[in-house]
Protein backbone atom coordinates (compact mmCIF):
# COMPACT_ATOMS: atom_id res chain seq x y z
CA UNK A 1 0.00 0.00 0.00
CA UNK A 2 1.54 3.17 -1.23
CA UNK A 3 0.89 6.94 1.24
CA UNK A 4 -2.64 8.21 0.51
CA UNK A 5 -2.96 5.34 -1.92
CA UNK A 6 -7.18 6.70 -2.18
CA UNK A 7 -7.94 9.66 -0.77
CA UNK A 8 -11.22 10.17 -0.41
CA UNK A 9 -13.66 13.45 0.59
CA UNK A 10 -16.99 13.28 -0.12
CA UNK A 11 -20.03 16.01 0.09
CA UNK A 12 -23.09 16.89 -1.33
CA UNK A 13 -21.69 20.42 -2.75
CA UNK A 14 -18.16 19.61 -4.68
CA UNK A 15 -17.13 23.26 -3.26
CA UNK A 16 -17.10 22.38 -0.16
CA UNK A 17 -15.84 18.98 -0.64
CA UNK A 18 -12.61 21.10 -1.70
CA UNK A 19 -12.23 22.89 1.43
CA UNK A 20 -12.56 19.94 3.49
CA UNK A 21 -9.86 18.13 1.24
CA UNK A 22 -7.57 20.76 1.70
CA UNK A 23 -8.03 21.20 5.71
CA UNK A 24 -7.49 17.39 6.01
CA UNK A 25 -4.21 17.63 3.38
CA UNK A 26 -3.00 20.94 5.89
CA UNK A 27 -3.51 18.84 9.15
CA UNK A 28 -2.02 15.53 7.59
CA UNK A 29 0.90 17.16 6.70
CA UNK A 30 1.27 19.25 9.95
CA UNK A 31 0.89 16.18 11.74
CA UNK A 32 3.32 14.04 9.62
CA UNK A 33 0.86 11.72 9.18
CA UNK A 34 0.94 11.20 5.20
CA UNK A 35 3.29 8.14 5.62
CA UNK A 36 1.44 6.02 8.13
CA UNK A 37 -1.30 6.46 6.11
CA UNK A 38 -2.36 4.20 3.19
CA UNK A 39 -6.15 4.82 2.21
CA UNK A 40 -8.68 7.58 3.62
CA UNK A 41 -11.90 8.36 2.95
CA UNK A 42 -14.02 11.51 4.60
CA UNK A 43 -17.54 11.67 4.58
CA UNK A 44 -19.44 15.22 5.40
CA UNK A 45 -23.41 15.46 5.85
CA UNK A 46 -23.70 19.11 7.01
CA UNK A 47 -27.11 18.79 7.55
CA UNK A 48 -27.27 15.80 9.40
CA UNK A 49 -24.59 17.37 11.73
CA UNK A 50 -22.52 14.24 11.15
CA UNK A 51 -18.99 13.56 9.90
CA UNK A 52 -17.56 10.32 8.87
CA UNK A 53 -13.94 9.17 8.35
CA UNK A 54 -11.99 5.67 7.94
CA UNK A 55 -8.48 5.09 7.83
CA UNK A 56 -6.57 2.33 6.93
CA UNK A 57 -2.84 2.43 8.41
CA UNK A 58 0.44 1.47 6.33
CA UNK A 59 2.68 -1.25 8.52
CA UNK A 60 4.56 1.54 10.28
CA UNK A 61 8.12 0.87 11.72
CA UNK A 62 8.52 -1.49 15.03
CA UNK A 63 9.47 -0.80 18.52
CA UNK A 64 12.31 0.81 18.51
CA UNK A 65 15.09 -0.28 20.85
CA UNK A 66 18.30 1.61 21.91
CA UNK A 67 20.48 -0.94 19.51
CA UNK A 68 18.36 0.74 17.05
CA UNK A 69 19.12 4.43 17.65
CA UNK A 70 22.57 4.19 18.98
CA UNK A 71 26.15 2.70 19.66
CA UNK A 72 26.76 1.62 22.78
CA UNK A 73 30.37 1.13 24.83
CA UNK A 74 31.38 -0.55 28.25
CA UNK A 75 33.66 0.98 30.62
CA UNK A 76 34.11 -1.43 33.74
CA UNK A 77 36.59 0.15 34.98
CA UNK A 78 35.08 3.65 35.18
CA UNK A 79 31.69 1.96 36.22
CA UNK A 80 30.10 3.97 32.79
CA UNK A 81 28.05 3.18 30.24
CA UNK A 82 28.57 5.45 26.69
CA UNK A 83 25.92 5.84 24.83
CA UNK A 84 26.53 7.52 20.90
CA UNK A 85 23.21 8.34 19.62
CA UNK A 86 22.69 8.03 15.90
CA UNK A 87 19.21 9.15 15.56
CA UNK A 88 18.55 12.34 16.74
CA UNK A 89 14.68 12.08 16.62
CA UNK A 90 14.57 9.68 19.83
CA UNK A 91 16.63 11.64 22.29
CA UNK A 92 13.96 13.06 24.50
CA UNK A 93 12.33 9.51 25.30
CA UNK A 94 16.13 7.66 25.57
CA UNK A 95 16.65 10.44 28.03
CA UNK A 96 13.22 10.34 30.08
CA UNK A 97 13.69 6.43 30.00
CA UNK A 98 17.20 6.29 31.34
CA UNK A 99 16.36 9.19 33.97
CA UNK A 100 13.61 7.13 35.21
CA UNK A 101 15.80 4.43 35.63
CA UNK A 102 18.89 5.66 36.74
CA UNK A 103 17.91 9.08 38.13
CA UNK A 104 19.11 12.38 36.79
CA UNK A 105 22.36 12.83 39.02
CA UNK A 106 23.84 9.50 36.60
CA UNK A 107 23.10 10.58 33.41
CA UNK A 108 25.35 13.33 31.87
CA UNK A 109 25.39 14.56 28.51
CA UNK A 110 28.62 16.24 27.25
CA UNK A 111 27.60 17.34 24.00
CA UNK A 112 24.58 16.66 21.68
CA UNK A 113 25.27 12.83 20.73
CA UNK A 114 26.45 11.47 23.58
CA UNK A 115 24.91 10.36 26.98
CA UNK A 116 27.19 8.75 30.04
CA UNK A 117 25.64 6.75 32.80
CA UNK A 118 27.56 6.23 35.33
CA UNK A 119 26.18 2.99 37.32
CA UNK A 120 27.84 -0.07 39.69
CA UNK A 121 27.05 -2.92 37.44
CA UNK A 122 28.01 -1.39 33.95
CA UNK A 123 27.98 -4.57 31.82
CA UNK A 124 24.77 -6.08 33.14
CA UNK A 125 23.21 -2.91 32.71
CA UNK A 126 24.16 -2.60 28.74
CA UNK A 127 22.46 -5.47 28.43
CA UNK A 128 19.59 -5.02 29.45
CA UNK A 129 19.66 -1.12 27.87
CA UNK A 130 20.58 -2.82 24.45
CA UNK A 131 16.81 -4.35 24.17
CA UNK A 132 14.79 -1.52 26.37
CA UNK A 133 12.57 -0.23 24.29
CA UNK A 134 12.54 3.55 23.63
CA UNK A 135 10.07 4.40 21.69
CA UNK A 136 6.22 3.13 20.37
CA UNK A 137 5.62 4.09 17.14
CA UNK A 138 1.95 2.55 16.97
CA UNK A 139 1.47 4.69 20.33
CA UNK A 140 2.29 8.01 19.03
CA UNK A 141 0.51 7.34 15.65
CA UNK A 142 -2.39 6.54 17.71
CA UNK A 143 -2.10 9.94 19.29
CA UNK A 144 -1.57 11.81 16.37
CA UNK A 145 -4.29 10.20 14.70
CA UNK A 146 -6.68 10.99 17.45
CA UNK A 147 -5.64 14.65 17.43
CA UNK A 148 -6.08 14.56 13.24
CA UNK A 149 -9.31 13.53 13.74
CA UNK A 150 -10.26 15.92 16.16
CA UNK A 151 -8.89 18.87 14.23
CA UNK A 152 -10.72 18.04 11.02
CA UNK A 153 -14.59 17.62 12.27
CA UNK A 154 -15.81 20.84 12.02
CA UNK A 155 -16.39 22.53 15.64
CA UNK A 156 -18.98 21.91 17.63
CA UNK A 157 -19.25 18.11 16.86
CA UNK A 158 -18.79 16.85 20.24
CA UNK A 159 -20.25 13.94 20.35
CA UNK A 160 -17.95 11.64 18.67
CA UNK A 161 -16.95 7.50 18.45
CA UNK A 162 -13.53 6.20 17.59
CA UNK A 163 -12.15 2.67 17.24
CA UNK A 164 -8.54 2.03 16.57
CA UNK A 165 -8.15 -1.75 16.00
CA UNK A 166 -5.12 -3.52 14.20
CA UNK A 167 -4.32 -0.74 11.24
CA UNK A 168 -7.83 0.48 10.95
CA UNK A 169 -9.23 3.18 12.51
CA UNK A 170 -12.99 4.79 12.33
CA UNK A 171 -14.00 8.28 13.58
CA UNK A 172 -17.57 9.58 13.31
CA UNK A 173 -18.35 12.76 15.07
CA UNK A 174 -22.18 14.85 15.27
CA UNK A 175 -23.31 17.25 17.20
CA UNK A 176 -26.86 15.00 17.82
CA UNK A 177 -26.59 11.75 19.53
CA UNK A 178 -24.98 9.36 17.46
CA UNK A 179 -26.94 6.92 15.46
CA UNK A 180 -26.79 3.07 15.20
CA UNK A 181 -26.41 3.41 11.36
CA UNK A 182 -23.85 6.29 11.33
CA UNK A 183 -21.49 4.11 12.63
CA UNK A 184 -21.90 0.92 10.50
CA UNK A 185 -21.92 3.27 7.88
CA UNK A 186 -18.47 4.20 8.70
CA UNK A 187 -17.88 0.21 9.10
CA UNK A 188 -19.06 -0.12 5.39
CA UNK A 189 -16.62 2.76 4.17
CA UNK A 190 -13.63 0.81 5.89
CA UNK A 191 -14.79 -2.39 4.25
CA UNK A 192 -14.62 -0.38 0.72
CA UNK A 193 -11.16 0.98 1.94
CA UNK A 194 -9.24 -2.80 2.72
CA UNK A 195 -11.18 -3.72 -0.71
CA UNK A 196 -9.27 -1.42 -2.81
CA UNK A 197 -11.37 1.69 -2.36
CA UNK A 198 -13.69 3.40 -5.35
CA UNK A 199 -11.71 3.53 -7.97
CA UNK B 1 -14.65 72.63 7.85
CA UNK B 2 -11.69 71.34 6.84
CA UNK B 3 -12.48 67.53 4.82
CA UNK B 4 -9.62 65.25 5.91
CA UNK B 5 -8.28 62.38 4.23
CA UNK B 6 -6.66 59.46 5.27
CA UNK B 7 -3.36 58.33 4.28
CA UNK B 8 -0.45 55.63 5.49
CA UNK B 9 3.14 57.08 5.15
CA UNK B 10 6.04 54.91 5.27
CA UNK B 11 9.50 55.38 5.06
CA UNK B 12 12.75 55.98 6.96
CA UNK B 13 12.74 57.26 10.53
CA UNK B 14 15.73 59.58 9.63
CA UNK B 15 13.74 63.42 9.55
CA UNK B 16 10.38 61.77 9.71
CA UNK B 17 9.52 64.94 12.09
CA UNK B 18 9.69 67.09 9.66
CA UNK B 19 6.46 65.49 7.86
CA UNK B 20 4.63 65.33 11.67
CA UNK B 21 5.87 69.44 12.07
CA UNK B 22 4.42 70.25 8.36
CA UNK B 23 0.81 68.00 9.66
CA UNK B 24 0.69 70.33 12.35
CA UNK B 25 0.93 73.29 10.77
CA UNK B 26 -1.57 72.23 8.14
CA UNK B 27 -4.14 71.55 10.89
CA UNK B 28 -3.75 67.50 9.89
CA UNK B 29 -3.98 64.77 12.55
CA UNK B 30 -1.57 62.24 13.44
CA UNK B 31 -3.57 59.42 13.97
CA UNK B 32 -0.90 56.83 14.99
CA UNK B 33 2.96 56.46 14.65
CA UNK B 34 4.33 52.89 14.93
CA UNK B 35 8.67 52.55 14.84
CA UNK B 36 9.73 49.48 13.79
CA UNK B 37 13.28 49.41 13.56
CA UNK B 38 14.45 52.32 11.28
CA UNK B 39 11.55 52.43 9.91
CA UNK B 40 8.47 54.51 10.65
CA UNK B 41 4.66 54.27 9.86
CA UNK B 42 2.30 57.47 9.99
CA UNK B 43 -1.12 57.03 9.71
CA UNK B 44 -2.50 60.21 9.68
CA UNK B 45 -5.59 62.77 8.20
CA UNK B 46 -4.43 65.40 5.64
CA UNK B 47 -6.72 68.23 4.79
CA UNK B 48 -7.48 67.68 0.89
CA UNK B 49 -6.37 70.55 -0.27
CA UNK B 50 -2.87 70.38 1.24
CA UNK B 51 -2.46 67.06 0.02
CA UNK B 52 0.13 67.60 -2.53
CA UNK B 53 2.45 69.43 0.13
CA UNK B 54 2.70 66.68 1.78
CA UNK B 55 3.07 64.40 -1.03
CA UNK B 56 6.10 67.01 -1.63
CA UNK B 57 7.50 66.46 1.45
CA UNK B 58 6.70 62.82 1.63
CA UNK B 59 9.05 62.60 -2.19
CA UNK B 60 11.93 64.58 -0.23
CA UNK B 61 11.96 61.73 2.51
CA UNK B 62 11.90 59.31 -0.25
CA UNK B 63 8.94 57.70 1.78
CA UNK B 64 5.94 56.31 0.64
CA UNK B 65 2.58 57.83 0.91
CA UNK B 66 -0.58 55.53 0.50
CA UNK B 67 -4.57 56.26 0.75
CA UNK B 68 -5.89 54.24 3.92
CA UNK B 69 -9.54 54.22 3.66
CA UNK B 70 -10.40 52.43 6.92
CA UNK B 71 -8.62 55.14 9.08
CA UNK B 72 -10.13 55.83 11.89
CA UNK B 73 -12.35 52.92 11.83
CA UNK B 74 -12.64 50.20 14.22
CA UNK B 75 -13.72 46.78 13.39
CA UNK B 76 -14.25 43.70 15.59
CA UNK B 77 -13.40 40.21 13.76
CA UNK B 78 -15.71 37.77 15.18
CA UNK B 79 -15.39 33.95 15.44
CA UNK B 80 -17.44 31.68 16.62
CA UNK B 81 -14.91 30.26 18.72
CA UNK B 82 -10.85 30.52 20.08
CA UNK B 83 -10.53 26.92 19.13
CA UNK B 84 -8.44 25.90 16.27
CA UNK B 85 -11.04 25.32 14.15
CA UNK B 86 -11.55 29.33 13.62
CA UNK B 87 -8.09 30.27 14.84
CA UNK B 88 -5.85 31.55 14.28
CA UNK B 89 -5.33 30.95 10.29
CA UNK B 90 -8.54 32.53 8.61
CA UNK B 91 -9.72 34.87 11.40
CA UNK B 92 -6.09 36.40 12.52
CA UNK B 93 -4.84 36.77 8.67
CA UNK B 94 -8.09 38.87 7.87
CA UNK B 95 -7.64 40.63 11.03
CA UNK B 96 -4.34 41.74 9.81
CA UNK B 97 -5.00 42.01 6.22
CA UNK B 98 -7.88 44.78 7.47
CA UNK B 99 -4.87 46.92 9.19
CA UNK B 100 -3.17 47.63 6.02
CA UNK B 101 -5.77 49.93 4.75
CA UNK B 102 -5.70 51.09 8.45
CA UNK B 103 -8.42 50.15 10.52
CA UNK B 104 -7.96 49.52 14.11
CA UNK B 105 -9.17 45.44 14.24
CA UNK B 106 -10.14 43.83 17.82
CA UNK B 107 -10.63 40.21 17.60
CA UNK B 108 -13.83 38.03 19.63
CA UNK B 109 -14.00 34.79 19.88
CA UNK B 110 -16.86 34.05 21.31
CA UNK B 111 -17.93 31.93 24.50
CA UNK B 112 -20.02 29.39 22.86
CA UNK B 113 -20.43 30.07 18.66
CA UNK B 114 -19.39 26.75 18.18
CA UNK B 115 -21.97 24.17 16.35
CA UNK B 116 -25.20 24.12 14.89
CA UNK B 117 -27.38 23.83 16.69
CA UNK B 118 -25.82 25.10 20.07
CA UNK B 119 -23.93 28.06 19.05
CA UNK B 120 -25.05 31.39 20.44
CA UNK B 121 -23.96 34.96 21.53
CA UNK B 122 -24.21 36.37 24.99
CA UNK B 123 -25.81 39.91 25.79
CA UNK B 124 -22.45 40.94 27.09
CA UNK B 125 -20.78 39.98 23.60
CA UNK B 126 -23.44 41.46 21.45
CA UNK B 127 -22.88 44.79 23.48
CA UNK B 128 -18.96 44.73 22.73
CA UNK B 129 -19.28 44.18 19.37
CA UNK B 130 -21.92 46.87 19.27
CA UNK B 131 -19.12 49.22 20.55
CA UNK B 132 -17.49 48.95 17.33
CA UNK B 133 -17.99 50.72 13.59
CA UNK B 134 -18.35 47.34 11.56
CA UNK B 135 -18.24 43.98 12.75
CA UNK B 136 -16.66 40.78 10.15
CA UNK B 137 -17.89 37.50 11.20
CA UNK B 138 -15.93 35.05 10.26
CA UNK B 139 -17.38 31.75 9.41
CA UNK B 140 -16.64 28.23 8.14
CA UNK B 141 -17.22 26.39 4.26
CA UNK B 142 -20.57 24.45 4.90
CA UNK B 143 -23.02 27.25 2.82
CA UNK B 144 -25.85 25.42 4.85
CA UNK B 145 -24.42 26.44 8.25
CA UNK B 146 -23.74 29.83 7.24
CA UNK B 147 -27.37 30.58 5.18
CA UNK B 148 -29.69 28.54 8.14
CA UNK B 149 -27.48 28.20 11.36
CA UNK B 150 -25.59 30.85 12.06
CA UNK B 151 -26.82 34.31 10.97
CA UNK B 152 -28.96 33.84 14.82
CA UNK B 153 -25.36 35.54 16.30
CA UNK B 154 -26.53 38.35 13.95
CA UNK B 155 -29.52 39.30 16.75
CA UNK B 156 -29.17 42.43 18.64
CA UNK B 157 -25.76 43.36 16.47
CA UNK B 158 -27.04 46.70 15.54
CA UNK B 159 -23.62 47.91 13.62
CA UNK B 160 -22.93 46.48 9.69
CA UNK B 161 -22.10 43.04 9.44
CA UNK B 162 -19.75 41.51 7.16
CA UNK B 163 -19.56 37.79 6.66
CA UNK B 164 -16.67 35.61 5.14
CA UNK B 165 -16.93 31.86 4.77
CA UNK B 166 -15.54 29.44 2.50
CA UNK B 167 -18.72 28.90 -0.33
CA UNK B 168 -19.37 31.40 -2.87
CA UNK B 169 -22.47 32.49 -1.69
CA UNK B 170 -24.43 36.14 -2.95
CA UNK B 171 -25.30 38.77 -0.04
CA UNK B 172 -28.74 38.34 -0.11
CA UNK B 173 -28.84 34.58 0.65
CA UNK B 174 -26.63 35.40 3.65
CA UNK B 175 -29.78 36.87 6.28
CA UNK B 176 -29.23 39.40 8.03
CA UNK B 177 -25.33 40.01 6.52
CA UNK B 178 -24.44 43.82 4.75
CA UNK B 179 -22.02 42.21 3.05
CA UNK B 180 -20.33 38.45 2.29
CA UNK B 181 -16.97 37.42 1.21
CA UNK B 182 -16.87 33.97 -0.31
CA UNK B 183 -13.50 31.84 -0.55
CA UNK B 184 -12.36 32.21 3.09
CA UNK B 185 -13.74 29.32 4.84
CA UNK B 186 -12.09 27.47 7.61
CA UNK B 187 -8.13 26.88 6.61
CA UNK B 188 -5.33 25.41 8.60
CA UNK B 189 -3.25 27.07 6.82
CA UNK B 190 -1.90 30.75 6.09
CA UNK B 191 -4.19 32.71 3.47
CA UNK B 192 -1.32 33.08 0.74
CA UNK B 193 -2.71 31.67 -2.47
CA UNK B 194 -3.95 34.20 -5.42
CA UNK B 195 -7.47 33.32 -4.86
CA UNK B 196 -7.26 33.71 -0.96
CA UNK B 197 -5.58 36.91 -1.10
CA UNK B 198 -7.78 38.54 -4.08
CA UNK B 199 -10.88 37.25 -1.61
CA UNK B 200 -9.10 39.08 1.23
CA UNK B 201 -8.62 42.46 -1.35
CA UNK B 202 -12.27 42.05 -2.17
CA UNK B 203 -13.14 42.04 1.49
CA UNK B 204 -11.23 45.22 1.89
CA UNK B 205 -12.55 47.28 -0.81
CA UNK B 206 -16.05 46.19 0.95
CA UNK B 207 -15.59 47.20 4.44
CA UNK B 208 -14.38 50.67 2.42
CA UNK B 209 -17.32 51.08 0.84
CA UNK B 210 -19.26 50.28 4.15
CA UNK B 211 -17.06 52.89 6.07
CA UNK B 212 -17.83 55.38 2.70
CA UNK B 213 -21.55 55.24 3.38
CA UNK B 214 -21.01 55.10 7.17
CA UNK B 215 -19.21 58.87 6.46
CA UNK B 216 -21.65 59.70 4.01
CA UNK B 217 -24.90 59.41 6.17
CA UNK B 218 -22.58 61.06 8.84
CA UNK B 219 -21.88 64.06 6.34
CA UNK B 220 -25.49 64.32 6.11
CA UNK B 221 -25.86 65.43 10.47
CA UNK B 222 -22.20 65.89 10.70
CA UNK B 223 -20.58 64.99 14.61
CA UNK B 224 -20.12 67.90 16.67
CA UNK B 225 -16.70 67.58 16.94
CA UNK B 226 -14.28 65.42 14.77
CA UNK B 227 -12.84 62.55 17.11
CA UNK B 228 -9.15 63.31 15.48
CA UNK B 229 -9.97 66.78 17.33
CA UNK B 230 -10.90 65.19 20.21
CA UNK B 231 -7.97 62.47 20.23
CA UNK B 232 -5.66 65.28 19.99
CA UNK B 233 -7.10 67.24 23.08
CA UNK B 234 -6.88 64.23 25.33
CA UNK B 235 -2.86 64.09 24.58
CA UNK B 236 -2.64 67.42 25.37
CA UNK B 237 -4.69 67.59 28.47
CA UNK B 238 -4.63 64.48 29.64
CA UNK B 239 -1.21 63.32 29.54
CA UNK B 240 -1.24 60.14 31.26
CA UNK B 241 -2.16 58.94 28.17
CA UNK B 242 1.37 58.82 27.09
CA UNK B 243 1.95 55.96 29.68
CA UNK B 244 -0.44 53.86 28.39
CA UNK B 245 1.34 50.31 26.84
CA UNK B 246 -1.89 49.11 25.32
CA UNK B 247 -1.37 49.18 21.21
CA UNK B 248 -3.38 52.43 19.95
CA UNK B 249 -4.08 53.88 23.37
CA UNK B 250 -6.38 56.39 21.81
CA UNK B 251 -8.61 54.27 19.09
CA UNK B 252 -10.78 56.47 16.52
CA UNK B 253 -14.22 55.51 15.58
CA UNK B 254 -16.07 56.53 12.92
CA UNK B 255 -18.20 58.56 15.42
CA UNK B 256 -16.21 58.34 18.22
CA UNK B 257 -13.25 57.10 20.21
CA UNK B 258 -11.93 54.55 22.73
CA UNK B 259 -9.79 55.98 25.19
CA UNK B 260 -7.45 53.36 26.65
CA UNK B 261 -7.98 54.40 30.20
CA UNK B 262 -9.06 53.08 33.58
CA UNK B 263 -13.19 54.74 33.66
CA UNK B 264 -13.04 55.38 37.22
CA UNK B 265 -10.15 57.26 37.56
CA UNK B 266 -10.32 58.94 34.36
CA UNK B 267 -14.18 59.63 33.19
CA UNK B 268 -14.14 63.19 34.88
CA UNK B 269 -11.02 64.37 33.03
CA UNK B 270 -12.38 63.45 29.91
CA UNK B 271 -15.52 64.85 30.52
CA UNK B 272 -14.37 68.29 31.68
CA UNK B 273 -12.05 68.38 28.32
CA UNK B 274 -12.09 71.74 27.40
CA UNK B 275 -12.29 73.19 23.44
CA UNK B 276 -10.72 76.49 22.92
CA UNK B 277 -14.59 77.44 21.73
CA UNK B 278 -15.79 76.96 25.76
CA UNK B 279 -17.16 73.80 25.66
CA UNK B 280 -16.68 70.54 27.72
CA UNK B 281 -16.48 67.22 25.85
CA UNK B 282 -19.31 66.02 27.85
CA UNK B 283 -21.39 68.41 25.65
CA UNK B 284 -20.85 67.14 22.91
CA UNK B 285 -20.53 63.21 23.85
CA UNK B 286 -21.46 60.42 25.52
CA UNK B 287 -19.07 58.91 27.56
CA UNK B 288 -19.47 55.62 29.09
CA UNK B 289 -17.73 52.42 30.64
CA UNK B 290 -16.57 50.39 27.55
CA UNK B 291 -17.50 46.88 27.51
CA UNK B 292 -13.73 45.81 26.47
CA UNK B 293 -11.95 46.25 29.77
CA UNK B 294 -12.26 49.38 31.67
CA UNK B 295 -11.82 51.53 29.06
CA UNK B 296 -13.83 55.01 28.54
CA UNK B 297 -16.20 54.81 25.38
CA UNK B 298 -16.75 58.23 23.68
CA UNK B 299 -19.68 58.45 21.31
CA UNK B 300 -19.73 61.81 19.70
CA UNK B 301 -23.19 63.34 19.03
CA UNK B 302 -24.75 64.82 16.20
CA UNK B 303 -25.13 68.45 15.11
CA UNK B 304 -29.03 68.20 14.80
CA UNK B 305 -28.52 66.39 18.81
CA UNK B 306 -26.20 69.09 20.24
CA UNK B 307 -27.61 72.16 18.34
CA UNK B 308 -23.85 73.17 16.82
CA UNK B 309 -20.96 72.02 15.65
CA UNK B 310 -17.33 73.17 16.37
Amino acid sequence: MDPLEVFDVESAIAPEQEFYRKIIEDNLSSLKLVPAIGRIKVVLRPEDSLFQMAILLRDVGTRVTTTDIADMEVKPIASQIIISIKKEQYIPELLGKLWERYGKANISQPDRWTVTISTDNPRAEAAFLKDMMVADPRHRLHENLVDFAIRVTPEGFRVRYHLYKGNQFIFVASEEALKHEWIEEAGAMLEELTKGGKK
Amino acid sequence: MAVLRPYLYTGGVHKHGLLIELLEDLGGYIIQKVVTGTEVNLIMLIPEKDIPIVKKQSDELLGMMVEAPLTGVEIAVVSPTLASHHLPHSACDIAEYLRHPGANTNMIGLARGMGRRVSLSMDYERRLINEHDIAVFTFGSFSDCIINKKPKLFEGIEIPIVVTGGPDLKTEEVPGADLYVGDIGRTSHRLRKAEEISALDKLNEGVGKIADNIRKQQAKDPLAVLPARVMKEIENQVPEIRTVLSPAPLTLQLNGLRVKLPYDEFHEKIEKLEFDEGVTLSELANISKSKMKNYILIKIKSKSDVGFAI
